[in-house]
């Protein structure tokens, strides 16, 4: 096995044979002629049905949960209440390979005595069939007493507030003191000052929850399941109570999940229950249960003060933040960290003072969603960069430009960026496709926005991130990829296939890849944080070099060369100056495996490990790179309705290096639409924590009609940590969408509407109510 | 009268006798028969992940009960093409990356085929408006306009229609 | 799903009709695209013990013109609204608020018929029909009769037909030359969205004068209406800015918006202004 060597410099415009290619995805045929299967597409004989009771209220005392008559109607298996459970919590925290000690931050399976949030589980149903399965939801009795609870996370940081659980209602609390605040103010001639607010969002994967469980020969707990993370399955067997080793966790091709299927969803209700039964259990979660009982993307209150001299330059930064963590912690600690880190923006700002705070309510629980915080701080702090233009009278594109980190730059922690950063170029060629704007009349007006970004790639250095990966040839030539990254929809098995096909000169038709089984699979760990690509895709890559460089030196012989005068394409194996000389890639192989040349290699990559930052100041590394570009949009706004248009919408990214440009592409524009939806039209809305959108009719992301074509723009320095000097795109792809949207829109009424989403009625009440614009530009 | 009958429901051209009770929606008596392409994504109409053609128009299965179509034509993805013998729009969508965790896409083939055979030749009013009740949230539905267009294109041209 | 309920499928009218009144004071209905129906169903909003399919009466489907009247069948969907040239002529702000209603598979099952019937003041049919002067023909087991639109609706989600009678004509007379009819709905999201504010105006002029107006309003009231006094100030003008405007004031005095999760009161009052402003003058401008 190999170990991760230092990484060699990408070599800047190579021609390569397979990378860099818009090819057709290795998934893409079978689930456009409807073959594939999802992990709600497999069943098994004398297969149980699955319902799971929820809480009613969001904050209460379960007096009495009878379930006798459940019990009692034929066709019921089993039903599961707190009290049947060993007094065992599930694990909520961040997934991570080697060991790192959870936060105390667990969750009750089933409820016990108090009920925290609305829809929180209460019992678990299994039957024979579904329609059985619904009849005992409704004879079971819960008696649920209403207890005070606390739905604003500013009034739950008031003395007296009631406390959701533990001790006071923060749950986690981050800080970056950089520089001298006080002097970076008194350099200041305008200091800006504005409040935004997000709000929480629903992730809206397609795919609802779901997942098939059973108990095999050995004991083991298997678990087919729609999921971004099969390393869950630790904490399956910690709430079990069982070995590590005795819970199996596969994926299937994953019907979307954008963080939503980061956390656990429903693989210990299906594991308790394949127990407690012996039979194998099948749960699929209704849409209403999916938008009811998955975490939400965090709503945030970002209060900023900006010191800006009459040039342009930053010369302070003071940034606020107060997040919604819900009901329980999850990964609010870090989501919170990821704000702070990125929370002057892709700017250089030396004077930097950031307290954040996240805050318990008994609204639903917030977690992971694509952008982790960075989206947030995004929105306030490029709105803020835009009224900071107006204030000095400035162009907005040229403050901007004056401010932008540069490589060796130091960012918000203290930490120079090494890689390139193209912010500038990302800016210009994203406002410049704008081309003219679109000509209109009478109550409508045009508006425009930019917002540029930091986003990091890659999980949290001291995490200590690792990623396993296998490549084996096969006797005939073929080529076997094992990795256990999961699938989520954005193509990440088959950009493994294309790197192994790239290095070894074949193409993607004589790859298969076998992915996300945590039994048979390398762990290659989560498909989050934008480190799928760039930690798998190394792990991968090392793997298929170490065959590779076994495969060249038998070739070598054969051809009587030198191993370095022998290239690998087109399946043939040949002299680089003497292409004529050669042979077949299945010769090759044939010849290796006759004289037991090992053709399959297992390899690791690790991400950088540091230690922690320190806590008091938020200096050191957090992340091991970052990633840099920037949107554009045009909106047409009726200023007599409110309604906005998104005419035009362009995105511009430094990718590093594409692995597959239509796979970027890909991301690009449905970042372009989730970040639509963000700015605008989606909203869950709580109401004393009762979920009052618990549909797609209610909770309305963009449809076919909503969107304009979305353009990409793909710059590539090839200056990134991940294969062939790749960074990520998953996350940054939607970070500035909703901010150069409220910047579009901004610039179009003239009013600033700095709450999330921005409405057709908020638009209206903004225009009606010029005067009181939150916006304080205080001259000095 | 009874609850639950034996019925007949023919997909992709061939029979199948089942028996199902009243309220089994087309969706679920699709998947019970094994048609796990027809994908269940809100089972109220709002996302089109379940649409099937049920006499060469688009429905969504999981708001029609399955007695009401007895004797229909219903067709699903699968029915339109294969791997090795794709319909255009399979082709197209997998091609073009319109394809990306796949999950609505089925819906969104079906969608457009129901238009194709009403308009060969759609502007892209027509594509947008008949894939508005199709919801996506991977793609961004551009690649999915363009595959959709190539098709029609493709179809105008070559005399398909 | 789970729910139990009997189900028939009749072959023509007067069996379903018969069904439906066979109910004993069981909760019978009529299921036609199922596009609202089902959805209640399933959310244990409503409990019928027996559904009649209207899905195998062929007569209720279709789109006439004769004797200078449009004719819908009950059983019409929306998709056949946009496929008809009589409907683009004769009632064009119905093929305005089809292209918006729902998303295609919906509009491929949806019914005219059941639009009316399921009672939402935010049904997008029922402004566009209101504005048309749009009748509905009803038939029971003892016949049927006709009702027009804009007394068809008695409050919130109740009206004038009885459990044992289905709609099953929609007509109107075919609009005069001279005159000019659209609808517009205003909706947090262009596609597939439940309307805030939905407005249809029908004006017809004669010698500069407007001879008749109609103007409705959908989702901002208990049901959708019209909005007479507004109608009044308009009829018998020649229209001015200033007029149309006040117009566009009185109709939002007329409605009885609430808040909710879509849009608040006050703003769904300011819409109608703008929207019934916004349609006066472009039909107005379109007869000049």
């Amino acid at each position: 096995m190999t170990s991760t060597p230092e990484l060699p410099a990408a070599k800047p415009n190579v021609a390569w044979r397979q990378i860099g290619r818009p090819l057709e995805r290795t998934d893409a045929r079978g689930k456009a002629v409807g073959t594939t299967r999802y992990a709600g597409d497999y069943t098994m004989p004398n297969m149980l049905h699955v319902k799971v009771l929820r809480s009613t209220m969001a904050s209460a005392t379960l007096r009495r949960l009878d379930v006798s008559k459940a019990r009692a109607l034929p066709g019921v298996a089993c039903v599961l209440t707190a009290a049947e459970l060993p007094d065992r919590l599930a694990p909520t925290d961040i997934p991570g390979q080697t060991g790192q000690q959870r936060q105390k931050t667990d969750q009750q399976i089933l409820v016990r005595e108090r009920v925290r949030y609305f829809g929180e589980p209460l019992a678990l149903i299994a039957a024979e069939t579904k329609d059985i399965a619904e009849q005992a939801m409704a004879l079971i009795e819960a008696e649920l007493e209403p207890l005070a609870g606390v739905f604003d996370p500013i009034e739950a940081l008031k003395p007296g507030a009631p406390v959701v659980q533990g001790e006071d209602n923060v749950v986690a609390a981050q800080k970056v003191r950089k520089g001298d605040i006080a002097k970076g103010f008194a350099e200041a001639d305008l200091v800006i000052e504005n409040t935004f607010r997000t709000q929480f969002i629903e992730h809206a994967f397609l795919e609802p929850e779901v997942g098939l469980a059973w108990v095999d020969e050995n004991g083991v707990v298997n678990i087919r399941v729609s999921t971004q993370v099969i390393e869950h399955f630790r904490y399956v067997a910690d709430a079990l109570g069982v070995p590590h080793n005795r819970v199996r966790i596969m994926g299937a091709l994953v019907g979307g999940g954008f963080g939503g299927k980061e956390d656990v969803t429903v693989e210990i209700y299906l594991a308790l229950l394949a127990r407690a039964t012996g039979r194998p259990v099948r749960l699929e979660y209704s849409r209403e249960d999916s938008l009811v009982g998955h975490g939400k993307r965090h709503p945030f209150v970002m209060t900023y003060r900006t010191g800006v001299k009459k040039d342009g330059r930053i010369t302070a930064i003071e940034a606020k933040f107060i997040a919604d963590a819900g009901a329980y912690v999850f990964l609010s600690p870090y989501v919170l960290l990821y704000a702070v880190v990125a929370a002057p923006g892709p700017y250089r700002v030396d004077n930097l003072f950031v307290d954040a705070k996240a805050v318990a309510t008994n609204n639903m629980y917030t977690s992971a969603f694509r952008g982790f915080g960075a989206a947030q701080a995004c929105i306030a702090y490029e709105q803020q960069m835009d009224e900071a233009a107006k204030a000095l009278g400035m162009d907005r594109l040229e403050l901007r430009r004056r401010n932008y980190l540069r490589t060796g730059d130091k960012i918000s922690t203290g930490v120079p960026i090494r890689s390139a950063v193209w912010t500038d170029r990302c800016s210009e060629q994203a406002w410049a496709a704008l081309g003219e704007p679109t000509k209109v009349s009478g109550p409508v007006k045009i508006g425009r926005g930019l917002a540029a970004y930091q986003q990091s790639y890659g999980r949290i250095t001291w995490l200590h991130d690792t990623s396993e990966g296998w490549v084996g040839v096969e006797v005939d030539g073929t080529v076997i990829v094992r990795s256990g990254v999961t699938d989520i929809g954005a193509g990440q098995a088959s950009a493994l296939a294309q790197i192994v096909a790239e290095v070894l000169g074949v193409t993607l038709e004589d790859i298969v890849v076998y992915n996300s089984d945590s039994a048979t699979t390398p762990l290659a760990g989560t498909t989050t944080a934008t480190r799928a690509l760039y930690m798998t895709g190394n792990a991968i890559k090392l793997a298929a070099e170490a065959v590779r460089s076994r495969l060249v030196a038998r070739a070598a012989k054969e051809l009587d060369v030198e191993p370095a005068q022998v290239d690998m394409a087109s399946s043939r194996v040949f002299i680089a100056d003497h292409p004529e000389k050669s042979l077949s890639f299945a010769e090759l192989v044939k010849l290796c495996a006759a004289e037991g040349i090992h053709r399959s290699e297992l390899a690791m990559f690790k991400a950088p490990f540091t230690d922690k930052i320190d806590p008091e100041t938020g200096q050191g590394q957090v992340h091991p790179d970052y990633a840099f570009g920037a949107h554009a949009i045009e909106v047409a706004v009726d200023t007599e309705t409110g309604e906005i248009t998104v005419l035009k919408s362009v995105g511009a990214h430094d990718v590093g290096q594409a692995i597959n440009p239509a796979a970027v592409e890909g991301q690009i524009e449905g970042g372009a639409v989730q970040g639509q939806g963000y700015a605008l039209s989606e909203e869950m809305i709580y109401r004393e924590g009762r979920l009052m959108t618990p549909s797609f009719s209610e909770y309305l992301i963009p449809t076919a009609m909503d969107v304009p074509p979305v353009k990409c723009i793909i710059l590539e320095s090839r200056s990134g940590l991940g294969p062939f000097g790749a960074k990520g795109i998953g996350e940054p792809a939607l970070t500035p969408v909703a901010p150069a949207i409220a910047n579009a829109v901004a610039d179009a009424i003239g009013v600033r509407i700095p709450d999330l989403p921005i409405t057709p009625e908020k638009v209206v009440n903004a225009l009606r109510q010029r005067s009181s614009q939150p916006q304080r530009s205080a001259g000095r | 009268m009874s609850r639950e009958k034996t019925i007949v429901l023919v997909v992709n051209g061939r029979r199948h006798r089942k028996a199902f009770p009243t309220h089994r929606t087309l969706l679920e008596a699709l998947r019970e028969l094994g048609f796990f392409d027809v994908k269940c994504g809100c089972e109220k109409g709002d996302c089109g992940a379940c649409a099937v053609l049920v006499d060469g128009e688009a429905i969504d299965s999981c708001l029609t009960l399955a007695w009401t179509v007895e004797g229909s034509a219903i067709t699903t993805v699968a029915g339109l093409g294969t791997a090795e013998n794709p319909h255009p729009l399979q082709d197209a969508f997998s091609k073009l990356g319109a394809v990306q965790c796949g999950y609505c896409t089925p819906g969104l083939i079906i969608a457009s085929e129901s238009l194709l055979r009403e308009t060969s030749a759609p502007d892209d009013d027509d594509i947008r408006l008949a894939l508005s009740g199709n919801l996506c949230r991977c793609t961004g539905y551009t690649k999915v306009f363009e595959a959709v267009k190539e098709v029609a294109r493709a179809s105008t041209i070559g005399g398909r229609k | 799903m789970f729910a139990k309920f009997d189900l028939d499928r009749p072959k023509r009218l007067d069996e379903a009709v018969a069904l439906l009144a066979n109910g004993n004071g069981a909760v019978i209905l009529p299921l036609a695209g199922g596009t609202n129906l089902i959805v209640d169903i399933r959310a244990k909003r409503l409990a019928p013990a027996r559904l009649v399919s209207l899905s195998r009466i062929g007569e209720l489907r279709g789109i006439s013109c004769s004797d200078g009247r449009i004719a819908i069948g009950g059983r019409t969907t929306v998709s056949d609204l946009l496929r008809s040239a009589e409907i683009a002529r004769h009632g064009p702000s119905l093929v305005d608020s089809a292209r918006v209603f729902g998303g295609q598979m919906v509009r491929n099952a949806a019914t005219v018929a059941g639009n009316i019937a399921c009672g939402s003041p935010a049904a997008d049919l029922v402004p566009p029909l209101l504005s048309l002067d749009a009748d509905v023909v009803l038939t029971g087991p003892s016949g049927s009769r006709t009702v027009p639109l804009a007394e068809y609706f008695t409050g919130y989600k109740t009206d004038v037909r009885r459990c044992d009678e289905l709609i099953t004509e929609i007509s109107w007379a075919v609009p005069a030359a001279e005159s000019a009819n659209r609808f517009y709905k205003l909706a947090r999201r262009k596609g597939d969205a439940i309307t805030i504010t939905g407005v249809a105006v029908g004006l017809t002029v004669a010698s500069g004068v407007c001879t008749k107006a109609r103007i409705a309003l959908g989702a901002v009231s208990p049901i959708a209406l019209r909005a007479p006094g507004a109608e009044a100030l308009i009829e018998g003008q020649a229209l001015t800015q200033a007029l149309i405007d006040e117009a566009g004031r009185r109709a939002a005095e007329e409605c009885h918006p609430i808040d909710d999760v879509r849009a608040s009161a006050d703003y769904r009052r300011h819409t109608v202004h703008m929207l019934t402003r916004r349609l006066l003058s472009e039909a107005w401008a379109s007869l000049a």
